[in-house]
């Protein structure tokens, strides 16, 4: 059980600067997903609470003891590397036992934490074969096995799941929800897959530049971006986001572009002006076979089995996209003419600057 | 002509072929004629026109040289000749020593290297231009400097020179190998519980086993068939294998072409033990980056 805290932390390599005076709490027991593009700073985030890299300036904290100093040994930290990392001349069972010979457990309890472990994250099979002779799933399972056993504090995991193909990487995912369930210690995760960061967190840290860009519940995050990079990278399809400007319209602000011209919801201040991006998530666009804000031409119907995506022409580089629900390729046609409504609550503005309005 | 596929395949063989028979009849050759002439008595040394393998095969050159059973007529051979065993000795003594330090030491260095950047690349390559360095160049010097530090004709002399040339190969083979193993199987160590020195000893020297051997061998090889600094750094005491084998050509004996053979032969079966026994890490020593993760 661990209460890791960052005091500004900072991480300079070289000229360039990784993480840039980063202050975060991580609850005892809290799944923390750390998520971001490549290069946003997350893992060398985890990489410092590990004890791999030392921060430039700043203090981590753990129950409340400044751990700058301690070797990452001395931490009671467990690490799942994205590469595995397994010892590739071990068996499996050496390898899950390699925690527990180091922390100079007696022989037969270890035999007894070992077959237990492996019991749990069923790779009892697997036992004397060697990482060399395992698939991608399977030896994941096993560096997660190596890490329980040791009972750690808390959990690293560093884009465990990236190397697995989809299927594995939904089940394997359930897996760790499951131990995290079970065993309620700290797990700090960072993933650049959005869908991974909603389905596991407690709580989402999303990074970008090496700063936090917006933290919150993974509900809060999506339903309340405070940023076009944060609405942009979570959701699939993403949100669509539309650049046009704010015009004055009978004493009412609209938007507008070549496309399309549509109200400004009410709540909106009346100060917003000039260019800004209109950000509205497909499932939220209501589709209306006559009237409607906006009349549109279906470019496109995808029908994915338990919704059907409508594609639209739009001037940006991605499509505008809508989700209805159910099978619906008998009413809706490519070529058909359609209405379109943005529901006020559900639309979004942001400024050039990126910034919510 | 308009060649298919199956042609094409064919020319490209028999080109293979015929490239590797000449390539193993210059390197097989000379063996060839070493190991023949080692069973030859004496009047077929020089015989013309050459005699390839003798007729009447004979084991006295090998008798003469390792047994010290003097049969032959010519007699007035040194005494220091007659040696070879004390040649053997030192030649696997120097040479054990010396390669065990310069791949012990090559390796603790490489690592530094490769996981600390303790010498940068200039460094590093600078390292490996003093081993361009023709050894003759420094051998005046360095006799000069023995003879004061009573380093001349001692084994301690000769194991420090070797040591010191052969480091820097030492270094750059086992550094390569050592950048093989990922950084996160080290990691993975430390972090369940394993100090610096346990992670070396439990996963990175079993790692770069192949790799370690590999060098050690192909350093060994270095120092057991050194000839010019053995020559001049030695006297009586401490001669070398290589040495012991120049005393065969001497200006007033002529050329013993027979014990000759006989000796190399015998300098030879040494490494080709060695090499039997460890081959199964040469396979993977050698083939640099090809070690399956």
């Amino acid at each position: 059980m661990a209460h890791i805290e960052f005091k500004n932390l900072r991480k300079e390599y070289g000229s360039t600067v990784a993480v840039k005076e980063l202050n975060l709490e991580i609850d005892d027991g809290e799944f923390l997903v750390l998520v971001g593009p490549s290069g946003c700073g997350k893992t060398t985030t985890l990489r410092m609470i590990a004890g791999f890299e030392d921060p430039t300036i700043g203090e981590i904290l753990m129950d409340g003891k400044v751990i700058n100093e301690l070797e990452p040994r001395d931490r009671n930290i467990g690490m799942v590397f994205q590469s595995h990392a397994l010892f590739p001349h071990k068996t499996i069972y050496d390898n899950i036992e390699f925690g527990l010979r180091m922390k100079k457990i007696p022989d037969d309890e270890r035999r007894l934490i070992v077959r237990e472990v492996a019991e749990m994250v069923h790779i009892t099979p697997l036992l004397d074969k060697r990482p060399g002779q395992l698939s991608g799933g399977e030896s994941q399972r096993v560096a997660l096995a190596r890490t329980l056993v040791t009972k750690p504090s808390t959990f690293l995991l560093d884009e465990p799941l990236s190397s697995l193909d989809a299927k594995l990487r939904r089940e394997l995912r359930a897996e760790v929800d499951r131990l995290h369930t079970k065993l309620k210690t700290t797990f700090v995760y960072v993933t650049h897959d959005q869908e991974e960061a909603m389905t596991l967190a407690d709580r989402i840290v999303v990074m970008n530049n090496g700063e936090i860009e917006q933290q919150g519940t993974p509900m809060d995050i999506y339903s309340n971006p405070k940023s076009y990079f944060v609405a942009d990278f979570f959701g699939s399809p993403s949100m669509n986001l539309i650049n046009g400007e704010i015009i004055e319209k009978n004493n009412k602000l609209a938007f507008k572009n070549n496309q399309l011209k549509v109200q400004i919801p009410d709540h909106f201040s009346n100060q917003i002006s000039g260019k800004v991006t209109l950000g509205i998530r497909p499932e939220h666009v209501r589709i209306t076979p006559n009237g409607g804000e906006i009349k549109d031409i279906i470019d496109l119907v995808e029908p994915m089995g338990k919704d059907t995506l409508l594609y639209f022409k739009a001037e940006a580089e991605r499509p505008f996209i809508v989700i209805i629900e159910g099978l619906e390729t008998n009413d809706f046609k490519s070529g058909q003419s359609v209405g379109l409504d943005f529901p006020d609550d559900k639309v979004f503005l942001f400024n050039e600057q990126g910034q919510r309005l | 002509m308009n060649l298919n596929k199956k042609n094409k395949k064919y020319i490209f063989e028999g080109f293979r072929y015929s490239t590797l028979t000449i390539w193993l009849v210059i390197v097989g050759f000379p063996l060839f004629w070493i190991i023949g002439t080692s069973f030859k008595p004496d009047a077929e040394w020089f015989a013309w026109p050459p005699v390839y393998w003798s007729e009447t095969p004979t084991l006295s050159n090998y008798a003469n040289v390792w047994m010290g059973k003097e049969e032959l007529t010519v007699t007035q051979y040194a005494q220091s000749m007659q040696k070879p065993w004390k040649a053997l000795g030192n030649s696997t003594f120097v040479a054990l020593v010396s390669t065990s330090l310069s791949v012990f030491f090559g390796a603790i260095l490489a690592y530094g290297v490769s996981r600390y950047q303790v010498l940068t690349e200039a460094r590093m390559f600078q390292l490996l231009m003093l081993r361009m360095v023709p050894p003759i160049v420094i051998v005046a010097p360095l006799s000069l400097h023995y003879s004061t530090l009573n380093l001349l004709d001692t084994h301690l002399g000769l194991i420090l020179v070797y040591f010191l040339t052969t480091l820097p190969y030492a270094v750059w083979m086992t550094k390569s190998f050592i950048d093989e193993i990922p950084m996160e199987i080290e990691q993975a160590a430390e972090i369940l519980g394993a100090t610096k020195w346990r992670t070396i000893w439990e996963v990175v020297l079993p790692l770069a086993r192949s790799g370690l051997v590999a060098t050690f061998l192909f350093i060994l090889i270095l120092t057991w068939s050194e000839y010019l600094l053995a020559l001049l750094l030695s006297k009586t005491e401490v001669v070398t294998l290589p040495v012991e084998l120049s005393k065969y050509e001497g200006s007033t004996e002529g050329r013993v072409y027979g014990r000759q053979a006989a000796l190399s032969v015998g300098i030879t079966i040494p490494l080709i033990i060695i090499g039997i026994f460890i081959r199964k890490h040469l396979a993977r020593g050698f083939s640099f980056g090809m070690v399956r993760r």
